[in-house]
C-alpha cells in the first residue's frame, strides 16, 4: 500500500504543476472569448456570382470583338439570367467556320448550344472553380486589410468549403470603421474619358442616345475649385482600362495641392510602362480615375507619367488612409454580404466577466462551506479536489487553446457540481457503509468500489451530451461544451483519484493506532 | 451531521398522483406554448439585428421606436436590460428577409431622433480611439506641431485614456465626467469639452443575424438536441433494460417541456445559451436517473423475489440524501448566478434553475414509476404469453 501510495502523490505532483504551469498567468495564459473581452464577429458572403458576371462579361466582350474584326458583328448579345453564361444572335451572313474557331479560341471554357440562337454556357467544373477561387481570394484580402488594420490575434477562415467566411477582432472599438474597410471592394481603374456631361440624357445626346458598344457610363461628383461637391456628373469612358488595382505596386495617404488629404500611388514596372505608353500618346486628353465603379477624379495629362499617380477627392485623413490600405491589401474579386454581426462593447464584456466570476465564486465558496460543514474532515478531501479540478481545468483550457465564454463560466460552474457530486455518491456510501457496521478500512474500500460505478454511468452521459454539443453547436455552445467535456473528465480524475489519495494518506496516519473512526 | 439518515417514504405509494400533477403541468406547458403567449425566440434564431444601448437618462420610449420604424425595418421591439438605473436597453428590428447590417441605419435613426439632425462634431460617447487620436492630431489642442504622424502618436495615448474611462463610466454623461479622467493634458480636456458632444446613448453591443444564418443556427441546435438525447438513450438502454431507458427518456421529455412552458409563461427569450442551458438540464436530469437506476439494480441483485415497488422505494430512500445535498449545492451555485449574474447569464441562469428542480422531482417521480409500469406490463405480457 505504502509503495502505492507513492507513485500516487508523483502523478497528482506532476499533474498539478503541468496544470498549474498552463494555466498561469491565467490573463495571458486563457483566450476569453469575444462575449468577455470584446470585439467584433462577423459572418460574411462572398457573392460569387460577381466573379461569373466579370468572367462570363469578358468572354463576351473578346467574341464580340473578335467577330466584328472579322465582319460578322452579333446582334443581341446577352449574358444569361443566372451569369453562367451568354447568348447571342450571329449575323446573317456568319461564316459558320469562322463562328466555330472564334468560339473556340475566344470562349474556350463554354459549353456552347447552337441554334438559332447561340448560347454559351461554363462548364460545371469552370463554375465551381471560379466560386471557389473568387472566395479564397477574398479570404487572402480580407486578411491582407485586417493584418494592416493592426488586430492582435484576429481570426480569419472561410466557414468548411461554403461561401462563408468568419472573421473575429478582439478589442476593436470601432466596428463601423472595420466593417466598411472589409466591405470595401475597391477596384481601381483608370480608363480615358470620351465625354462628360451633366445628364446622362445630355451625355448619350452626343452619340445618337446610344452607350457606343466599346464605351460605358460611369457617374462622379462635380466638384468647384475648393473641391466642394456641387452636382453630379456623368462621364463616357472606354471599356478597356490603362491600368486597375492590379497594377498597382503600393499605395499611401499624401495631399493634394490644397493640402487636403489625398491617396498616392505607385505601379508595379509593367503597370508603369503601359501607363507611361498611354500617358505620352495623350497628352491633354482627360482620363478618369474609377473607384468601384464611381469616378473620383478626372485630370487632365500634362505630361507622361510613368510609374506614380494620386487620387483626389472629397477625402478626410481616415478615410484617405483607409482607401490606401484597401488599394495596398488588394480588390475583393466579388462583393461581400453581411449575414451575422455580433460586436461587444469593452464595458459590456468586463462587466459581465466580473458579475459572472463573482456570482460564481460566491456559489462556489457556499458549497465548500457546506462540504466542510456537513463532512467535516472528509469535506476537506472534496475541497481540495474541487481546487484541484478548477486549477487543471483551467490548465487544460490554456492547453486546447479554448476560449472561455460566458456560457463556459457557467460550464465550469456546473463542472464543480458534478465533481462535487461525485465526492457526495463516495461520502454518502461511505457513511452507509460505516453505518451497517463494516471497519474504517472496509468502508472506505467499499464506498470507493461502489460509488465508481455510478460516477462513471452519470458522468459518461453527461459526456455523451457534451460531445454531441460539441460536434454540432455554434459558437456559445461549442464554448459550452469544450468545458464542460473537459471539466467531466477531469472531475473524475479529481474527486475519484485525488479524494482516495487524501484517504488513504489520513488511513495510513492512523493505521498504528488502529482506525477506529473517520472524520466524515 | 447527516440530513435524511435512515428515511423510509413510500415515493411509489403515491405515484398515480405524483404522475397526474406531472401530467398537468406538462399539459400547462404544452398550451401555454401552443395557444399561449408562446416560445419568445431570440435575435440567434428569429434573425434581425439588435442593439444594446446605454441611455444618459432614462430616454422616452416612443421616440425610440419612432425613429426605428421610420426605417421600415419590420416589427420594431424595446426591451429594458438589467437594473433599471443603468437606462440600457434591447432594441431589435425584424429586417425579415433582408440578408446585410443594418446596426449602423439604426444608430444614425436614433442620432437624427435624439441629437437633432445629422451627428455633427464629436461624439465621445460613439467616437473610437482611432477617430479620437486624429480629431486631436487635426486640431492640435497641446500646439505641439510637427508632421500629421507625428501628432498622431503624441496623442494616442490621451485618445485611449479617454476612451478607457468611458468603458469603465459605461457612458459620460456631461463634460464634468472627464474630469476624473487621468494622464490627459489640460489642453486636451479643454478642448474635448468645448469641441466634444456627449451624445443621448452609447453602443455597448450590437447583433445581426441575417435569415440564412438564423436558419443555419436553428437547424444546428435542433441537430445538437436531437442527437444528445439519441446518444443518452441508447446509453442507458445498454446499461439498464428497455423499460428504465423509456423511464429516463419521458422524464427528460417532462423537464424539457416543463422548462419549455417555464420560458414561454414567464416571456423570456430563448438563444443559442438558452439552448446550451436547456442541454445541461438534459445532462444533470438523466445524471440523477442513472444514479437512482444504479441503486435499484444493486439492490434487485441483493434482494431478488422483492416486489419491485419496494426495491424502488428503498433505493429512492438510500439516494435520497445525497439527491438532495447534490441538487441543493448545484442550485446554491445556480441561485448566485441567477441573483447576482447580470442580465447577460439571467435567462440562463433561470433555466437551471427550474431544471435543476423539476429534473430533481422527476428523476423520482416519473422515471422509476415508468420503469415500474413498462416492467410491470412485460411481465404480465410474459405471463399470458406461458398460459
Amino acid at each position: 500500500m505504502k509503495k502505492n501510495l507513492t507513485w500516487r502523490w508523483v502523478l497528482i505532483g506532476v499533474v498539478t504543476a503541468v496544470g498549474f504551469f498552463l494555466m498561469w498567468p491565467p490573463q495571458k495564459k486563457i483566450h476569453l472569448g469575444l462575449d468577455l473581452k470584446g470585439g467584433i464577429h462577423l459572418v460574411l458572403k462572398v457573392n460569387t456570382d460577381d466573379a461569373l458576371r466579370a468572367e462570363v462579361d469578358s468572354a463576351m466582350e473578346r467574341v464580340r470583338q473578335a467577330l466584328a474584326e472579322k465582319g460578322f458583328p452579333p446582334e443581341t448579345l446577352t449574358r444569361l439570367e443566372d451569369n453562367t453564361g451568354f447568348s447571342f444572335r450571329p449575323a446573317p451572313n456568319t461564316d459558320q467556320q469562322v463562328l466555330g474557331k472564334v468560339l473556340e479560341e475566344k470562349a474556350p471554357d463554354f459549353k456552347v448550344t447552337q441554334g438559332v440562337t447561340v448560347v454559351c454556357r461554363l462548364e460545371d467544373h469552370v463554375v465551381r472553380g471560379l466560386r471557389d477561387m473568387a472566395v479564397r481570394q477574398a479570404l487572402e484580402t480580407i486578411r491582407n486589410r485586417v493584418d494592416q488594420f493592426g488586430v492582435a490575434e484576429p481570426v480569419i477562415q472561410r466557414q468548411g468549403d461554403s461561401d462563408r467566411i468568419v472573421v473575429q477582432l478582439p478589442g476593436v472599438d470601432d466596428p463601423a470603421r472595420v466593417k466598411e474597410l472589409i466591405r470595401a471592394t475597391a477596384f481601381l481603374e483608370i480608363k480615358p474619358v470620351v465625354a462628360v456631361a451633366e445628364t446622362e440624357e445630355a451625355l448619350l445626346a452626343q452619340f445618337g442616345g446610344k452607350v457606343p458598344d466599346d464605351a460605358q457610363v460611369v457617374p462622379g461628383d462635380r466638384r468647384d475649385v475648393t473641391d466642394r461637391v456641387t452636382g453630379r456628373l456623368y462621364y463616357l469612358v472606354k471599356k478597356a482600362s490603362v491600368v486597375t488595382g492590379r497594377d498597382l505596386r503600393s499605395a499611401r495617404r499624401s495631399q493634394d495641392q490644397f493640402g487636403q488629404p489625398a491617396v498616392s500611388f505607385t505601379l508595379t514596372p509593367e503597370g508603369g510602362k503601359k501607363f507611361g505608353a498611354y500617358t505620352g500618346a495623350h497628352v491633354g486628353e482627360q482620363m478618369a480615375i474609377i473607384l468601384d465603379n464611381k469616378v473620383h477624379s478626372a485630370p487632365v495629362i500634362k505630361s507622361q507619367i510613368t510609374d506614380s499617380g494620386i487620387i483626389e477627392g472629397n477625402f478626410t485623413v481616415q478615410s484617405a488612409e483607409d482607401l490606401a490600405l484597401v488599394l495596398r491589401a488588394g480588390a475583393l474579386p466579388a462583393s461581400i454580404t453581411y449575414l451575422e454581426e455580433r460586436t461587444v462593447g469593452p464595458s459590456l464584456g468586463r462587466d459581465s466577466i466580473i458579475r459572472g466570476v463573482r456570482s460564481g465564486l460566491v456559489g462556489i465558496a457556499l458549497v465548500m462551506l457546506f462540504m466542510l460543514v456537513y463532512y467535516k474532515g472528509a469535506g476537506i478531501n472534496a475541497n481540495v479536489a474541487l481546487l484541484l479540478n478548477a486549477l487543471l481545468l483551467l490548465g487544460a483550457m490554456a492547453a486546447f487553446k479554448a476560449t472561455l465564454t460566458l456560457p463556459g463560466i457557467a460550464g465550469i460552474i456546473l463542472t464543480v457540481g458534478m465533481a462535487v457530486d461525485a465526492n457526495v455518491l463516495i461520502f454518502e456510501r461511505i457513511r452507509e457503509e460505516l453505518a451497517l457496521g463494516k471497519t474504517v478500512r472496509n468502508a472506505v474500500d467499499l464506498g470507493f468500489s461502489r460509488a465508481l460505478g455510478t460516477i462513471i454511468d452519470s458522468n459518461l452521459t453527461t459526456l455523451i451530451a457534451a460531445l454531441f454539443l460539441f460536434q454540432f453547436g455554434t459558437g456559445p455552445i461549442k464554448g459550452f461544451a469544450v468545458t464542460l467535456s473537459l471539466g467531466i473528465i477531469i472531475s473524475m480524475f479529481t474527486a475519484v483519484f485525488v479524494s482516495r489519495t487524501l484517504f488513504e494518506l489520513v488511513l495510513a496516519r492512523k493505521t498504528g493506532r488502529g482506525p477506529q473512526t473517520l472524520s466524515i | 451531521m447527516r440530513f435524511f439518515a435512515n428515511t423510509n417514504f413510500p415515493f411509489m405509494a403515491y405515484r398515480r398522483l405524483w404522475l397526474g400533477i406531472s401530467a398537468t403541468f406538462v399539459l400547462a406547458s404544452v398550451v401555454s406554448m401552443v395557444w399561449g403567449p408562446g416560445l419568445k425566440l431570440g435575435v440567434d434564431f428569429s434573425g434581425g439585428t439588435q442593439l444594446t444601448l446605454k441611455f444618459k437618462q432614462e430616454p422616452e420610449l416612443g421616440r425610440v421606436r419612432r425613429a426605428l420604424e421610420s426605417l421600415k425595418l419590420g416589427e420594431v421591439t424595446i426591451q429594458r436590460f438589467d437594473e433599471p438605473e443603468l437606462h440600457e436597453f434591447l432594441v431589435r428590428v425584424q429586417n425579415p428577409g433582408q440578408e446585410g447590417d443594418f446596426s449602423k441605419d439604426m444608430v444614425e435613426a436614433l442620432q437624427r431622433e435624439f441629437q437633432g439632425g445629422a451627428a455633427t462634431g464629436l461624439d465621445l460617447n460613439n467616437v473610437g480611439v482611432d477617430a479620437l487620436r486624429d480629431a486631436l492630431a487635426a486640431a492640435d489642442p497641446e500646439g505641439v506641431g510637427g508632421s500629421l504622424e507625428s501628432r498622431r502618436q503624441h496623442y494616442q495615448a490621451q485618445a485611449a485614456a479617454v476612451l478607457q474611462l468611458r468603458k469603465e463610466l459605461g457612458i459620460f454623461v456631461s463634460s464634468e465626467a472627464l474630469a476624473k479622467v487621468q494622464g490627459v493634458s489640460p489642453a486636451v480636456r479643454a478642448f474635448l469639452e468645448r469641441e466634444g458632444r456627449f451624445g443621448e446613448f452609447t453602443v455597448l453591443a450590437a447583433e445581426a443575424v441575417g435569415p440564412l444564418v438564423g436558419k443555419d443556427l436553428r437547424n444546428k441546435a435542433a441537430q445538437a438536441v436531437g442527437f444528445s438525447l439519441l446518444g443518452m438513450l441508447l446509453y442507458i438502454a445498454f446499461r439498464f433494460h428497455l423499460p428504465y431507458g423509456i423511464g429516463a427518456v419521458v422524464a427528460l421529455f417532462h423537464d424539457v417541456l416543463v422548462t419549455l412552458g417555464a420560458l414561454s409563461v414567464t416571456q423570456r427569450e430563448i438563444n443559442l445559451p438558452t439552448v446550451a442551458a436547456l442541454l445541461t438540464l438534459v445532462g444533470y436530469s438523466v445524471n440523477d436517473t442513472v444514479v437512482i437506476f444504479d441503486r435499484i439494480r444493486e439492490r434487485l441483485k441483493l434482494e431478488r423475489g422483492k416486489p419491485l415497488p419496494e426495491i424502488m422505494d428503498r433505493a429512492i430512500n438510500q439516494t435520497l440524501s445525497r439527491t438532495v445535498i447534490t441538487s441543493g449545492l448545484t442550485l446554491l451555485v445556480v441561485i448566485a448566478l441567477f441573483l447576482f449574474g447580470g442580465d447577460v447569464i439571467n435567462t440562463f441562469a433561470f433555466v437551471l434553475l427550474v431544471g435543476i428542480v423539476v429534473g430533481t422531482y422527476s428523476s423520482i417521480y416519473v422515471a422509476s414509476p415508468i420503469a415500474l409500469f413498462f416492467t410491470q406490463l412485460a411481465t404480465k405480457r410474459k405471463a399470458r404469453g406461458r398460459r
